[in-house]
């Protein structure tokens, strides 16, 4: 197939992705500020899994080119953003009292537009949310209107393809003002990125042929909220390619793309509850399950053994922690792909029976082409998957074979009771690294693209207190790497607890300390800790990926 | 190379939410999952070993996602299939035309395999006559017409479902295996242990 592959280029030595001038051989003991990519802890020794994201902004740069930072060269033209920014502020205010008197008729819209829907009969209207999976809401309750963050994708031509909560018909109208917002400030060549009001933002991510809007009063930036949309846009790409998609809006230019999506409201229902929860989609990186290097070694290479032709990926993982990850040699993940399949695998049971064998498209990779995803369960009742991704549809039963192949050597080189144990903790616990005022901590090595955390304690036990926490991080995050004004140490005092974040440019730290702690006391805690990461790092990453 | 092993394809096709999932996991596993709808993503394989008539039948069952956005990708999972259950809710007469849909293709792009029509759910008419919305006798002649087998099924109670598979796995050593016994595709000798993925180990 014709992939747009993420190539190495040819002057980097030993397929390793670490940048040259940055290349070390030692691996220093104690790692300090100066630490270059590539020796800090967790970085890979035989080359990394992903293609290489130095940060957060690489996420975005190539969707985003102007927010992503700046080089220093382009520094030298604050004036002409000036003037944008005096341009667009302008339009702000004319848009704002636009705004009022749409809001007007957006409420009288919805109304009416209710009143329609009682019309449905209520058979059809059960179906539909059978079909979902979710319960519809009613858009005109206070309850709805209270929610954390709201989701809206729609076509350029103003119709609803997905909202996270309520009925996306009872939504058309406001949809239809969404689209009109954009098409507004479009016509004055311009391009409305959010709006900021009443605690509210609503950020807006334009990728033809859709437009995906969010309305959040969570503390994330508007960076971040933008992120988060484009995940969604991926998501959608993942299901039916941007080949498929760009086709069909330009046979039909008003097409229900709800029809094609039918069933994948979860998976995006799930995606959406996943970024609160889980890091990964933060850090642009995934998370290792810890387990004794000999017995990860060991499985990978039987993994790696179990090879067939149009095998481009195997990936083992646990309760979306890798285990072990092949990839062809020159060919590269992408995080965030990475992160849709996980996403993918959470979301459904339905891979626990049999094997599936499902067309996926890893939009990062090649947003035209799909892959062909085999994906199953090793063992009934343990959360262990299997996703094997080849460039042949009709390479079913020879995949299949590769599984088998794979489950057969990790039973005779006996590690197959080693890898159950190492899933029966796939946490482990702060209380570990012997900090005593240490409660969590989130550290990424940016060369590997993978990251290690510890299982979120006391006190942050309920779903509201941990999202909370990952609320802090987000927001340390959004500080460090803001487009203007990059921080590369961050000491934050709250009342419930004092974080630090430190930012290199070989890793990232962010540290949650109990509220009764030092500063002092953090920076020296932070030393001990990476030493701990050190020591730890063959148990807490991947450290010898392998290649077929 | 596995390929092989299995004996014959079955395809399973049908509007979504129909029940296609439900009745493999009867099939093969014998039980009903209650809980929220889950709909299939891509295909699922599954094969399992059956008796018929002092021999053993491997069918390699595809079970399909009922969703439009998979529809290009069918003809994979139907190519070269023995049998195809071409499903339908009884209580949603659109689930019918969907069926029909599925019929014409089979006709168009294989000829040889055998359809067998399954009309599903019918532990609700059973609760409440009133909720049938395909007629039986309608489908039994349209069944004459294309030459298919009729059943009417419920995976909740596990009526009909077993003799389903069944017909299907004997139609198979009627007309097709002993046609192929000289090739290598069917071995008669082949142990009769089984083929099932670890998944299926009780």
């Amino acid at each position: 197939m014709a992939a747009d592959v993420y190539k190495k280029k040819g002057d980097v030595p030993n397929g390793s992705l670490v940048p040259k001038d940055g290349q070390q051989s030692e691996r220093s003991e104690s790692p300090t500020p100066g630490l270059t990519q590539g020796t800090e802890p967790g970085a890979g020794q035989e080359g990394a899994i992903f293609v290489h994201t130095k940060s957060y902004e690489d996420l975005t740069s190539t969707d985003n080119p102007e927010s992503a930072p700046k080089s220093p060269d382009e520094r030298e033209e604050p004036q002409r953003d000036e003037i944008k920014m005096e341009e667009i502020s302008k339009d702000f205010s004319e848009l704002s009292t636009q705004l009022t008197g749409i809001a007007l008729d957006l409420e009288e819209e919805i109304r009416q537009n209710n009143e329609g829907k009682l019309e449905l009969s209520p058979q059809a209207s059960r179906r539909d949310s059978v079909l979902s999976g979710k319960e519809e809401e009613d858009i005109t309750m206070e309850a709805w209107r209270m929610h954390q963050k709201h989701i809206f994708v729609l076509s350029e031509a103003g119709k609803p393809v997905y909202s996270r909560y309520g009925c996306e018909e009872a939504l058309s109208s406001t949809m239809g003002v969404m689209m009109a917002l954009v098409s507004f400030v479009e016509a004055e060549k311009n391009a409305i990125r959010s709006i900021h009001a009443d605690g509210y933002k609503v950020v807006f991510v334009r990728k033809s042929p859709l437009v995906l809007v969010a309305v959040a009063q969570t503390r994330q930036s508007e960076q971040e909220i933008a992120q988060e949309l484009l995940y969604i846009y991926y998501q959608i790409v993942s299901l039916l390619t941007l080949t498929q998609l760009n086709h069909i809006f330009q046979q039909k230019q008003n097409y229900d793309l709800r029809r094609l999506l039918a069933g994948s409201e979860r998976i995006t229902d799930n995606l959406v509850d996943l970024m609160a929860r889980d890091p990964s989609f933060l850090m642009g990186a995934a998370r290792c399950l810890p387990m004794a290097a000999g017995v990860r070694d060991v499985v990978s290479a039987c993994l790696q053994q179990a090879k067939a032709k149009s095998l481009v990926f195997a990936i083992l993982l646990s309760k979306n922690q890798l285990v072990s990850l092949v990839r062809k040699k020159d060919q590269f993940l992408h995080p965030i792909d990475l992160h849709l399949l996980f996403n993918l695998i959470s979301s459904s049971s339905s891979f626990r029976e049999g094997e599936a064998w499902t067309p996926i498209c890893l939009p990062k990779f090649n947003s035209n082409g799909f892959f062909h995803a085999h994906i199953s369960y090793l063992e009934p009742n343990i959360d262990l998957c299997l996703l094997l991704i080849s460039t042949d549809r009709e390479d079913f039963f020879t995949v299949s074979h590769c599984k088998q192949r794979f489950q057969e050597r990790l039973k005779k080189r006996g590690v197959h009771h080693a890898l159950l144990e190492a899933l029966r903790t796939p946490f482990y616990s702060v209380s570990q690294v012997g900090i005593p005022d240490l409660r969590h901590f989130i550290y990424k090595s940016k060369s590997s693209g993978l990251f290690t955390s510890p299982e979120i304690e006391a006190p942050y036990i309920t779903e509201e207190e941990k999202e909370r926490l990952l609320e802090l991080y987000q927001y340390l995050h959004s500080r460090a790497h803001n487009s203007s004004h990059p921080l590369n140490n961050i000491y934050y005092t709250g009342s419930n607890e004092n974080l630090l974040a430190w930012v290199t440019s070989a890793f990232e730290l962010y540290v949650c300390f109990s509220p009764l702690g030092t500063k002092a006391a953090a920076v020296s805690a932070v030393n001990k800790l990476m030493k701990w990461i050190r020591k730890e790092e063959d148990r807490l990453f991947i450290l010898t990926p392998q290649t077929y | 190379m596995s390929g092989q092993r299995v004996d014959a394809k079955v395809v399973m096709l049908g509007k979504e939410y129909v029940g296609k999932t439900s009745l493999v996991e009867r099939y093969v596993h014998n039980r009903f999952l209650v809980g929220p709808y889950q709909n299939t993503i891509g295909a699922a394989f599954v094969a399992k070993v059956m008796p018929v008539g002092g021999r053993t039948v491997t069918l390699g069952i595809w079970d399909t996602a009922g969703s439009e956005r998979y529809e290009a990708m069918s003809r994979i999972y139907y190519r070269g299939a023995k049998a195809a259950i071409v499903c339908y809710d009884l209580t949603d007469r659109s689930s019918f035309q969907r069926a029909k849909f599925w019929v014409n293709e089979l006709q168009n792009f294989e000829e040889n395999c055998r359809i067998y029509l399954c009309g599903t759910k019918s532990d609700l008419l059973e609760e409440d006559r009133r909720r049938r919305e395909i007629d039986f006798h309608d489908v039994q002649d349209y069944a004459d017409e294309i030459k298919a087998e009729l059943f009417e099924t419920s995976s909740k109670t596990g009526q009909n479902v077993d003799e389903l598979f069944q017909k299907v796995a004997e139609d198979y050593v009627q007309f097709t295996a002993f046609d192929l016994t000289e090739e290598k595709g069917v071995d008669l000798n082949q142990k009769s242990t089984t083929y099932f993925y670890s998944c299926c180990h009780h």
